[in-house]
């Protein structure tokens, strides 16, 4: 039996505002009970700030800086180099921003930030759309998911953001998601306790933008995993690879199935993204397999 | 910023907006009701497995696996003689129903409950552990007529329950059925022996040779205790007269005198070529035994294969053995045959499915006429309990057991003694009836069952200050497929116990089914999912996106309700009207109320999503719409 055991600490608080079975709530009691009390929050615009709490009340047990949509990277940054100037070495910065507010918005201040390898966890939660904002389409969405701004189905991919920031070649790029919690903590605690630009994606189902029954997150994400939809693995330095849960042999249309924002694919569609999942797996683990090699030179 | 750490959690009251910048947060979220979003409640809930539900003894099946799990090997025969005395009886010859609606088969196969049950029974007897010790005297007395499987149930409830029990044995020896009618290949003398032994170290009372000879004998049992429990078994064959007479005289046999004459150990002179009629475990047992003694053996069963009453592996091993199945026939008529042996005027027939229940009716199959050679044959059709020392004492309520006649008319199942379903009470007050005699479903388990029911009837007749009637809990209440979440459980191959070569097994009596070595005990325990009874796997807890479902159980209240403290929450139900909202972690019959953790669902947070109830991976967590 499969049982999952987490080293928990109160920071994220009961009485949020997140949706009943929220994907996202979820990820941020992985994430800030991992991180500790010892950490500083940064929040952009997003269902994170809606979270976090309407003001003057926090669902977050720590310190947390609601910043623009634009500046998460470049606060967080701030933040981090203003404690090392006071001294303070051991406090946590923690950004928490969404796809929107990483893909699109805060995409410059976040390659700026992981170019100057500051030192901060970066955690995208990545619901692949703006959510809080009725559901349009982000460069996260999927191909053919269907959201307020596509209501024909997106027609370009999503954006690898994982790839991109293993680019940058900082310490630590890792995917994620609460299907398997364990695994989420686990990433979370090891980025907390490296240095420099460390950067996690975490896939967290919206009910309501994705079409998930209240009681479907969970499952929803771990069929993401296990369809092939969404790999987790780390790449370390931007090159040292470790995939941790791929596909385990189902297809993907049983994760497709179970959001309403695919409901529209044809037989055809769904065969074109078995296709790309297909490929993008064998990707990522040619890509896994060559980056392992030792650098030769002549 | 550090300020804001230090600021009270009782909301922006507590601090003076003349201090603190309105844009810094003064409190937490904890102070709002997002309880009252939800339109369902999730309960932590123990609820039957569909092996507890299938077992007729309402064994809690899924509680000892748990002890075997956790290497408390004691402990779980303990939890497994809360209802049943004789583990290692069954744990050989239950027809294991246990095993028929087992939720593991979505992973891979049905988890070998009867197997452990056979590994703890054997542990038991091999280290000597005692069956619990009796309760405070209740100072009244019960005879329990008939020592056999549901006599002898009966007996070791009532002696637990604190009844000074008398049994009368007709025979020489206790067992029943088990002694008489088993083969020692499928249940060895020694294990009955050994279990009705440490049954008898409780302080039953026992008188051998002592069966009820009439009317008269039963008035003065009623007169000398203050109840009476009938379990005489049914012992009487039913016959085919079409047989009987003519060519047949002499030559036909029922299959208790042929199993009674085996372990006397005469029984090889009948003759080269036997025939056995019948198509239960009964047909299996002669037919087998017959091998083993150097018969040519041919089994006629009205059923087809896969509907014949016995089980599937003993159909399978009498097959290996080399005996011969016509299923799907019948034998029509008897004539001589030249050799000087019988000729059995056999056609292959189709049941009517219009029968009334318990009435097979076969159809001849046009063109199926066949023939068989044989010089002897056995009849294993069922048994009648012998009624006639009633003699009426219980009105028309029973009556006289009769024959049947397989050439002209349906063969009727027999008549027994008509006792209540749930009290198992006869017409006559403070009399009561259980097993073969008064039940058509004829089965040592069932018998056990009836036992252990009839046992909290009679104390509850008594006016026992505790005791109850169990209720079994019923199939369709139990967890079923959809309820439990299979990502949980990972592949692992079923354990067989290893079972004899065919050739090995007609050597010799000896028993042909080894039981489990510890490994293997550990690694079946270890495949059962636990339907409905929680193992505090914390699913519920890591899963809530609110953090309302909580673990401390300083926590609970008095909210907190524990089924499971009576005997009469054994079989399930929790206590009417309780407000279920907590549940402890492990409310089987025998646990202490304040084992392990509890779960609880803080009512203000808690959004009634339901990922507690899907993430649940046995089923133990029920979702309620709340009425508004």
């Amino acid at each position: 039996m499969h049982t999952y055991e987490l080293d928990e600490q109160t920071v994220f608080n009961s009485g949020h505002n997140a949706c009943p079975g929220c994907g996202e709530a979820l990820a941020v009691r992985y994430v800030l009970n991992t991180m500790g009390p010892n950490t500083i929050g940064v929040v952009p615009p997003s269902c994170i700030a809606i979270i976090c709490g309407p003001q003057p009340y926090s669902s977050m047990r720590i310190p947390v800086y609601q910043t623009t949509l634009e500046a998460s990277a470049a606060s967080a940054a701030g933040i981090s180099r203003a404690l090392k100037r006071q001294g303070k070495h051991d406090v946590n910065v923690l950004a928490m921003a969404g796809d929107g507010g990483t893909y699109d918005i805060g995409f410059q201040a976040l390659s700026g930030a992981a170019e100057r390898n500051e030192d901060m966890v970066y955690v995208c939660l990545d619901n692949e759309g703006y959510m809080n904002t009725g559901a349009q389409k982000s460069s996260s969405t999927p191909y053919l998911a269907v959201t307020s701004s596509t209501p024909g189905g997106k027609p370009s991919d999503k954006k690898d953001i994982t790839e991109i920031m293993a680019a940058h070649r900082i310490p630590y790029v890792a995917t994620a998601t609460v299907g398997y919690p364990d695994d989420l903590a686990r990433k979370v605690a090891k980025a907390r306790d490296m240095e420099g630009m460390r950067f996690i994606v975490v896939l967290t189902p919206c009910l309501d933008g994705w079409g998930v029954a209240d009681d479907g997150a969970v499952r929803v994400s771990r069929l993401a995993v296990d369809t092939g939809f969404f790999p987790l693995y780390e790449v370390e330095d931007g090159e040292r690879y470790t995939i941790n849960h791929g596909p385990k042999g189902i297809p993907v249309e049983r994760y497709l199935e179970q959001q309403k924002r695919y409901r529209h694919l044809d037989a055809d569609q769904i065969k074109e993204i078995q296709t790309g999942v297909d490929h993008r797996w064998s990707l990522l683990q040619a890509r896994a397999e060559s980056m392992a090699r030792p650098v030769v030179c002549d | 910023m550090s300020e804001v750490t230090r600021k009270p959690t009782t909301g922006p009251a507590a601090a003076s907006p003349g201090e603190v910048p309105t844009i810094w947060t003064t409190g937490w979220t904890d102070v709002f009701n997002t309880g009252t979003w939800r339109a369902a409640t999730p309960i932590h809930e123990w609820r039957p497995s569909p092996c507890h539900a299938d077992c007729p003894i309402g064994n809690t099946i899924p509680g000892w696996i748990a002890d075997i799990r956790e290497g408390a090997y004691q402990e779980a025969w303990l939890s497994l003689v809360e209802t049943n005395p004789f583990p290692s009886v069954t744990g050989r010859v239950c027809h294991h129903p246990c095993e028929g609606h087992c939720n593991r088969e979505v992973i891979e196969a049905v988890v070998g409950i009867n197997g452990l049950e056979h590994f703890l029974g054997d542990r038991a007897l091999e280290e000597g552990w005692a069956l619990p010790a009796p309760a405070e005297s209740q100072g009244k007395r019960v005879a329990v007529v008939g020592g056999g499987p549901a006599g002898l149930s009966c007996a070791y409830h009532l002696r637990r329950l604190g009844y000074e029990v008398t049994i009368y044995e007709a025979r020489e020896e206790l067992g029943g059925l088990l002694r008489y009618g088993i083969p020692e290949y499928r249940l060895a003398a020694g294990v009955v022996d050994a279990e009705i032994a440490r049954l008898l170290d409780m302080g039953i009372e026992v008188r051998l040779n002592a069966g009820l000879a009439d009317r008269a004998a039963l008035e003065s049992l009623e007169a000398e205790y203050d109840a009476v429990f009938l379990a005489v078994g049914a012992q009487q064959a039913k016959i085919l007269r079409h047989l009987e007479g003519g060519a047949g005289a002499g030559r036909v046999l029922d299959g208790l005198e042929y199993l009674r004459r085996c372990t006397e150990g005469v029984a090889r002179d009948l003759g080269e070529r036997m025939t056995v009629i019948g198509g239960g475990s009964a047909a299996m047992d002669v037919a087998r035994s017959a091998r083993r003694l150097g018969h040519q053996v041919s089994v006629v069963a009205l059923e087809s294969r896969g509907a014949m009453p016995a089980q599937p592996e003993e159909i399978e091993q009498a097959l290996e053995e080399g005996v011969a199945l016509f299923d799907g026939a019948m034998v029509a008529a008897v004539e001589a045959g030249a050799d000087g042996g019988l000729t059995l005027k056999c056609v292959k027939v189709t049941l009517d499915l219009g029968a009334p229940a318990g009435e097979l009716r076969p159809v001849p199959v046009e063109g199926g006429e066949f023939a068989l050679a044989a010089d002897v044959i056995v009849t294993a059709i069922g048994q009648d309990p012998d009624l006639a020392p009633f003699n009426g004492a219980f009105g028309d309520g029973s009556s006289d057991g009769s024959s049947v006649d397989g050439a002209t008319g349906g063969f009727v199942e027999c008549a027994v003694l008509v006792a209540d379903p749930v009290t198992l009470a006869t017409t006559r007050a403070g009399v009561f009836a259980g097993g073969d005699v008064a039940s058509t479903n004829r089965f040592v388990s069932e018998a056990i069952g009836a036992g252990r029911r009839a046992a909290y009837s009679i104390a509850e007749y008594l006016s026992h200050p505790d005791a109850c009637i169990p209720e079994r809990p019923k199939l369709e209440d139990s967890v079923n497929r959809t309820e439990v979440n299979s990502f949980y459980f990972e592949f692992s191959e079923r354990r067989e116990r290893v079972v004899a070569p065919a050739a090995e097994r007609l050597q010799a009596f000896a028993e042909t089914i080894s039981v489990y070595s510890t490994e293997d005990a550990n690694a079946e325990a270890g495949r059962c999912m636990s339907c409905g009874f929680c193992v505090q796997c914390d699913n519920c807890f890591v899963f809530c996106p609110d953090m309302a479902v909580q673990k401390d159980p300083s926590a609970a209240g008095a909210e907190g309700v524990a089924p499971g403290a009576s005997e009469c929450a054994s079989e399930g139900a929790p206590p009417a009207g309780a407000a279920v909202r907590v549940v402890a972690a492990v409310p089987c019959v025998g646990a202490p109320a304040d084992s392990g953790p509890f779960y609880f669902v803080l009512d203000q947070y808690c959004k009634g999503c339901g990922l507690c109830v899907t993430e649940c991976p046995r089923g133990a967590v029920r979702l309620e719409q709340v009425n508004l």
